[in-house]
Order: structure tokens, then C-alpha cells, then sequence
């Protein structure tokens, strides 16, 4: 793999008008963040590990308070393209936790990081094909970018890959467990979506 | 090489029929597969597509009821197949990431084909041409950052480099320029023949994918480099099937393509490295075989003549997917400036050129331009993939 890194989400220099578009490149993100914990062992993947637990909650977490919500209401059979992704999303975090509990060398954990990956893959392509298509199609510019607003305010909660010769490991363990920082996220989305 | 598909006889055809279960092929994984066997996926799709519609062309010029109904029933057979080799492709795969791996095709395939072809014309026909497809592959690359925040090193693997070719705007040329001349059908060496035909249905399975599939993108840029490049494959299929001499036969050309059909299979059979691929290019070579027997008692029946007058002695070595990094960098230092004038290649832009270039840009920058300013925009920088060293051409080299 080459030395270009790809920056999250949020961080490189596009506009952000579109949510669409801005969840997009976090399913790429997280799929970066699976490459990199395949790649690594040691500390470094227990590290990187540790980014993709959090940046995945914070996606879903933002998608549950943002996109399906509207989704449910924006088409019909919405609704029942919600409950489909929900239910994808319940599935992930029930691998996600079992894989929690153990090492990140554990022989066990790349083939269940693996399995995760594949219903994680899945679900993405799920959401962009029957869910985000028909955002793009049921409303404005404006509404768009409301969105879009609300989804870099959760991802301001996430932590972002440590800058060669900062430790950052120890920075993103202080934010806490998962379920703190899912409901940090829900503060920051709802706080984004009243002013937006 | 042993192997001679005229000596072989393969499963019946009135057994090569498969059920919805046989269809329902498992496909590969995205993220942990060869890219070679996707390579080798998209171009036995491509092969198989060009299986189809040449049949259906031939069909469409048979007066006989007879021979119009057993052209029917292997053309259904190759639709099969065709199923099953695309059903390969996965779901979770977005368009953009086949469109890269087409583009991977476009250029190891071709790089491989200019490395063996014998006759020095047609080698030029196929350097010229993957310097295109080269470019292509940077460009989409780039998209593909862009939309889905990922490296094209991800679906290419560090096999194919990823950097400037020949700009793709210098790619619009008038279109008599791209008509090449054919080779000799009676004089030519057979190999040559079966590389026109891969070629030519690769890059028409390129055409006929980005057709399709570009207007399904939202994001402008994407929808508009689509439209572009669209275009120069529709360039390349003209300048590769202008390769083929138009004198043989239709039962000749019919015999060509099932010979072709079988030495891909047998190369692609010999090289797998994932044993369920393996197994269905085996299946299908062993399919091909019967085809090839038929088609070659259509051939006697109707031109009088035994297609081992037209075929090579025996199978030539197999056609392989590796890495041809060098042979591009050679490529990319001598030949980035080339243009088509008539049926041959200059360096100098010639008027011809100019006039299609100044209507078809019309004073603005090209899509293929203005996807890399986007792509600095969003990152300060271009996306590359120069494992080899720094660009040949020191003006390609990024700033
Ligand atoms: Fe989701
Ligand atoms: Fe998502
Ligand atoms: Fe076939
Ligand atoms: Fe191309
Ligand atoms: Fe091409
Ligand atoms: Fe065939």
C-alpha cells in the first residue's frame, strides 16, 4: 500500500453540502480503518481497532438520528427500507461487542473482524443503493446540507488516525466506552439538527 | 504446448444446459480476491458478450432455417456461460470499482498482447492503445477517492501502477483517423488473429459498460467522465476491429471466435488461482470445444474449406494476466506524444487533430481535467501509484 492517506470524512476539503455524498466517503473510511486493522498486530492494530469501533458508532449512530428518520418519512416503503437497515445495524453491533471482548491477537479475532466486514460491506451498499438514493430524490439542497451538518457534528466525536509522534491512543481511550460516546454523539446531532 | 482444441471433443452440446442452481454461482470476494482472476472475469464476460452478439449478427445474414436454429442453440449456451462469468462479479462491488478493474484489464491484457504480437503493426496498433486505457485508470482513480474515499491500490494490488498515461483530451481524434489498416487473413500468423479478436471484444465490452452505467452516477464529475471516456472507447473499438480482415469469411470469423473462446479458457484454466473459477474455466473450455467442432463443420459445409487452413497448428502459449510495469515505463518514455494519421502514427498534432480537438472542447477544460483539479481541491494533492519509481516523463511528473 502506498504512504497517500486518505483523510476522514469531514477532513479533507470537500464542500459537505450533500449527506449523501459525506456518508459515502465514511463507508470508505470505514473500510480503510478494516484494511488497517488486517494489516497491523500488536499495539498498532489494537489502536486502529479502537478508531473503527468508534468511528462505526459514530456512523451509526448518526444514521440512525439523521438519515433514517427522514428516510422513514421521505418515501414510500420507507419505512420498511429503515426497519431492513436497522435491523443490518443491530446484527453489526452484536458481532461488534463479541469482537470487543476479545485481544486483537486473539487467533479468533481476524476471522470474526472478517465475517464483521463482509455484513458491515453489505449493509453500506444496502443503505446507498435503497435508502440514499431515495434521499437524494426526495428533497432540497437545503435539507441536504441540514443533514450534512448534523453528520460533522457526530463526526467531531469520532477520533481520527494519531499524527506520527502524537500519542493518541491514550486520547482516544479517555473518551470513554462505546455507549458514552454514542450518546455524546446523539447530543451533538441533535444540537446540530435545532440550530441547522 | 500439446494442446490442440481440434483434436479434442468436448461435452455434447445437447448437455451443456445448466438449471438456475448451476447458474447461481457464488461470487468472489472484493476485498481478499486475486485481482487477476477479476481481470480474468471481465475479460471472459467481454469475450462472451462478443460470442453473442456476433452470433446474433451472423443469425440476422443466415437465410437457412436449419442453420439459423443451430446457431440458436449454441448462441444460448453461450449466454449461459455469460451468466455465470459475470455472476462472478459481486454485489457489494460499486460501479466505479469495475469500472477500475476494467481499466486494470484494458491494461495488463493489452500490454501482454503488445509484448507477444509478432507483426511490428499491429504491435503499434496495441502500444498506442494502452497508453489510453493507462491514462483512464489514473483518472478513474482519482473519481474514486473522491466519492468512495478509497485507493485504487485496493482493487489493483500494487500489480498496475496508476499514473499518467497520455492525457485522455489528446484522445479525441477525427474519427477516420482511428480506422487502422487489417492484417493479411492468408499471410498473418494465427496468434495475431486471436489478439485482434480479444482486443477488440474487451474493448467493447468496456464501451458498452461505460454506456451504460455512466449516467447512474449523481455527482456531476462523474457523470461527465463517463461521457468521456465513453467516447474513446468507442475510439478503441474502431481502431482494434479495423485490425481484423474484413475478407474472412463469416463462418471463418465464426471459427476464429470459438478457437479464440478456447484458447482464453485453456490460458485462464492453466493460471487460476481460485479453485471455483478454476473449475468453471474448465467447464466452459470443455463447452467450447463442442462449439468449436460445430463451427468448424458449418465452415466445411459452407466455404468448402478445412479451418486448419485458417487455425495455428496447435494452441500458442497461454495468454497471461502479470504485471507489465516496465514494459510501460518503456512505453511511457517513447510514446506519450503519439497521434493517429490515417491508418498510421505521428508525433507532431496535425490539423486534422486540432479541429477535432478545438470542437470537441470547445475552449473548456475536458471532464478528465477537471476531475483532477476537483480531486486536488478536496485533498492538495493528485492520487498515484508509482511503485516503480518516479514518472518516465519528467512533464508528467507531479508538481
Ligand atoms: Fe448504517
Ligand atoms: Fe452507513
Ligand atoms: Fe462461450
Ligand atoms: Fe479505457
Ligand atoms: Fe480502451
Ligand atoms: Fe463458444
Amino acid at each position: 500500500m502506498s504512504e497517500l492517506h486518505t483523510p476522514q470524512a469531514g477532513d479533507d476539503h470537500a464542500p459537505d453540502l450533500d449527506v449523501v455524498g459525506l456518508l459515502m466517503r465514511q463507508h470508505g473510511d470505514i473500510r480503510n480503518l478494516f484494511d488497517e486493522v488486517e494489516q497491523s498486530k500488536g499495539d498498532e492494530r489494537r489502536d486502529a481497532f479502537h478508531r473503527l469501533v468508534r468511528l462505526l458508532a459514530v456512523h451509526e449512530t448518526a444514521e440512525e438520528e439523521v438519515v433514517h428518520p427522514f428516510a422513514r418519512r421521505a418515501f414510500e416503503g420507507g419505512e420498511q427500507v429503515v426497519e431492513d437497515r436497522l435491523a443490518e445495524e443491530r446484527a453489526a453491533k452484536e458481532t461488534l461487542s463479541a469482537l470487543d471482548d476479545l485481544d486483537t491477537d486473539d487467533p479468533e479475532f481476524l476471522p470474526k473482524l472478517r465475517a464483521l466486514r463482509t455484513d458491515v460491506q453489505e449493509h453500506a451498499r444496502a443503505e446507498e443503493r435503497y435508502e440514499f438514493t431515495h434521499i437524494r430524490r426526495s428533497t432540497d439542497v437545503t435539507n441536504l446540507a441540514t443533514m450534512a451538518k448534523a453528520v460533522k457534528a457526530a463526526e467531531a466525536m469520532a477520533p481520527t488516525r494519531p499524527h506520527p509522534g502524537v500519542e493518541s491512543a491514550a486520547a482516544n481511550v479517555a473518551l470513554g466506552p462505546v455507549a458514552a460516546l454514542m450518546d455524546r454523539t446523539k447530543d451533538a446531532v441533535r444540537k446540530a439538527m435545532k440550530n441547522g | 504446448m500439446t494442446f490442440n482444441p481440434l483434436e479434442q471433443r468436448g461435452i455434447p452440446l445437447d448437455r451443456q444446459l445448466r438449471s438456475w442452481r448451476e447458474l447461481n454461482v457464488p461470487p468472489i470476494d472484493p476485498d481478499r480476491c486475486d485481482p487477476y482472476t477479476r481481470c480474468r472475469i471481465i475479460t471472459m464476460n467481454g469475450i462472451e458478450v462478443e460470442a453473442i452478439m456476433f452470433s446474433h449478427q451472423l443469425a440476422r445474414n443466415t437465410v437457412d432455417p436449419e442453420v439459423k436454429r443451430q446457431l440458436a442453440r449454441t448462441r444460448y449456451i453461450e449466454a449461459q456461460q455469460q451468466k455465470v462469468v459475470n455472476w462472478l462479479l459481486p454485489g457489494v462491488s460499486s460501479v466505479l470499482e469495475t469500472t477500475i478493474a476494467y481499466e486494470q484489464v484494458a491494461v495488463d491484457l493489452t500490454g501482454w498482447v503488445a509484448r507477444m504480437e509478432p507483426d511490428p503493426y499491429l504491435k503499434q496498433a496495441y502500444e498506442f492503445g494502452v497508453l489510453e486505457d493507462f491514462d483512464h485508470l489514473y483518472r478513474y482513480a482519482n473519481l474514486y477517492e473522491m466519492i468512495e474515499h478509497r485507493k485504487a491500490e485496493s482493487i489493483v494490488d500494487n500489480l498496475t501502477e496508476v499514473m499518467p498515461g497520455r492525457p485522455t483530451r489528446f484522445h479525441h481524434r477525427d474519427p477516420v483517423d482511428n480506422v487502422r489498416d487489417p492484417y493479411d487473413k492468408d499471410t498473418t500468423n494465427p496468434l495475431s488473429k486471436l489478439h485482434a479478436l480479444t482486443i477488440m471484444s474487451a474493448e467493447q465490452q468496456t464501451m458498452n459498460f461505460y454506456m451504460n452505467v455512466g449516467p447512474q452516477y449523481m455527482e456531476p464529475i462523474a457523470r461527465q467522465l463517463y461521457q468521456e471516456i465513453g467516447l474513446i472507447e468507442e475510439e478503441h473499438v474502431t481502431h482494434y476491429e479495423s485490425l481484423v480482415d474484413p475478407g474472412e469469411t463469416w463462418w471463418e470469423q465464426l471459427v476464429n471466435h470459438e478457437y479464440n473462446e478456447c484458447y482464453l479458457y485453456y490460458s485462464f484454466m492453466e493460471q487460476e488461482s481460485d479453485p471455483k473459477v478454476k473449475a468453471i474455466w474448465e467447464l466452459h473450455l470443455n463447452m467450447e470445444l463442442e462449439h468449436l467442432h460445430i463451427a468448424c463443420d458449418l465452415m466445411r459445409r459452407h466455404d468448402g474449406r478445412e479451418p486448419q487452413e485458417v487455425l495455428a497448428p496447435e494452441l500458442p502459449n497461454v495468454l497471461t494476466f502479470e504485471p507489465n510495469k516496465q514494459y510501460l515505463r518503456h512505453l511511457l518514455d517513447t510514446q506519450m506524444d503519439l497521434t493517429t494519421l490515417g491508418a498510421g502514427y505521428v508525433r507532431e498534432a496535425h490539423e486534422r487533430f486540432e479541429k477535432m480537438q478545438e470542437q470537441i472542447h470547445g475552449g473548456e477544460e475536458p471532464p478528465s481535467d477537471r476531475v483532477m483539479a476537483e480531486h486536488d481541491e478536496m485533498f492538495g494533492r493528485e492520487y498515484r501509484v508509482q511503485s516503480e519509481g518516479e514518472h518516465p516523463d519528467p512533464a508528467m511528473r507531479e508538481k
